[in-house]
């Protein structure tokens, strides 16, 4: 089972943030303070929504009927995600 | 099945809806001519003597293009990438509870009962006491009952098909929606008592 990345804080529900990354190889760490890209904010289902997006080169229609979905349900999801992009695009300029 | 019943928009494709919705038009304007019903407005179903076989189907065209061309707009307005495809859809469908209500009045049950009891009403002298058979009175508030869901399905459905086509939100869409119907529900009412066909 892969682990699922965190991307709120269990404790007070904000947003994390990266303070570490580590070399596997050699065991090297480098600390600090990143925020994590936008798409890595989103939800697990949004961003495979995100990916099916891209595998699908954008057709809503063909997602659509891969989803089981109607269009103007895909249509509406992506209309959501994209608002949500720019939310957090607003907030972490 | 609930979502079937309630909310087919969510996971049906638009051809599907339009073909199902177009049959379900036609089969409701049958048994209205077969039943003696006239959808004389957006959200009305009346029984009278004797209904021509065209009549219901130009009722249901006119509502549907009264109702789908208000809830467009609104649609329009609440969300620019609303597709009218998507708005005409749930209009077509919401209707199946008024088609089912049609069947009440198989054999004329409803209207003789209707009829029977405005004779014994004369408006110029009203009668402090009426006379009406207490079968009647339970067929009528049977009926009635039967209406009322029937009212609330319809906008369940019409609700729940232009939330998705709109992508509505917010509690003023609700109320944009509200009054596209009565708006609708007017211009309906108006037109098929001015074209009297």
């Amino acid at each position: 089972m892969t682990p699922k990345l965190p991307i709120h804080c269990p404790s007070c529900s904000d947003s994390l943030s990266v303070s570490q990354l580590k070399c596997e190889n050699c065991q090297t760490t480098v600390s600090g303070h990143y925020s994590l890209p936008f798409y890595l904010q989103l939800s697990e289902e949004e961003q495979n929504f995100i990916l099916q997006f891209f595998l699908t080169s954008g057709s809503l229609k063909e997602m659509a009927v891969q989803m089981g979905n109607s269009y103007p349900t895909v249509r509406n999801k992506l209309d959501d995600i994209i608002e949500k992009i720019k939310k957090l695009k607003s907030e972490n300029p | 099945m609930k979502k079937l019943l309630l909310n087919p928009f969510e996971n049906t494709s638009e051809t599907k809806l339009l073909f199902f919705g177009l049959a379900l038009t036609a089969a409701g304007s049958y048994l209205a001519y077969l039943f003696n019903g006239r959808y004389d407005g957006v959200i009305d179903l009346h029984f009278t003597g004797t209904v021509t076989l065209l009549q219901p189907f130009l009722d249901n065209l006119i509502n549907i293009a009264c109702l789908a061309s208000a809830l467009f707009l609104t649609g329009k307005l609440i969300n620019k990438k609303t597709r009218f495809i998507d708005i005409l859809n749930p209009v077509l469908i919401a209707r199946v509870p008024f088609y089912l209500l049609t069947l009440t009045n198989f054999n004329s049950f409803i209207s003789d009962i209707t009829e029977s009891l405005l004779e014994k009403i004369d408006l110029k002298n009203m009668p402090t006491d009426i006379d009406i058979a207490p079968s009647s009175v339970l067929m009528l508030t049977l009926f009635s009952l039967l209406a009322i869901i029937c009212i609330i399905w319809f906008v369940i459905l019409l609700y729940n098909g232009f939330k998705i086509a709109a992508n509505s939100k917010t509690s003023l869409h609700k109320v944009y929606f509200a009054l596209s119907i009565l708006a609708a529900e007017i211009i309906s009412g108006i037109a098929i008592s001015l074209l009297n066909y």
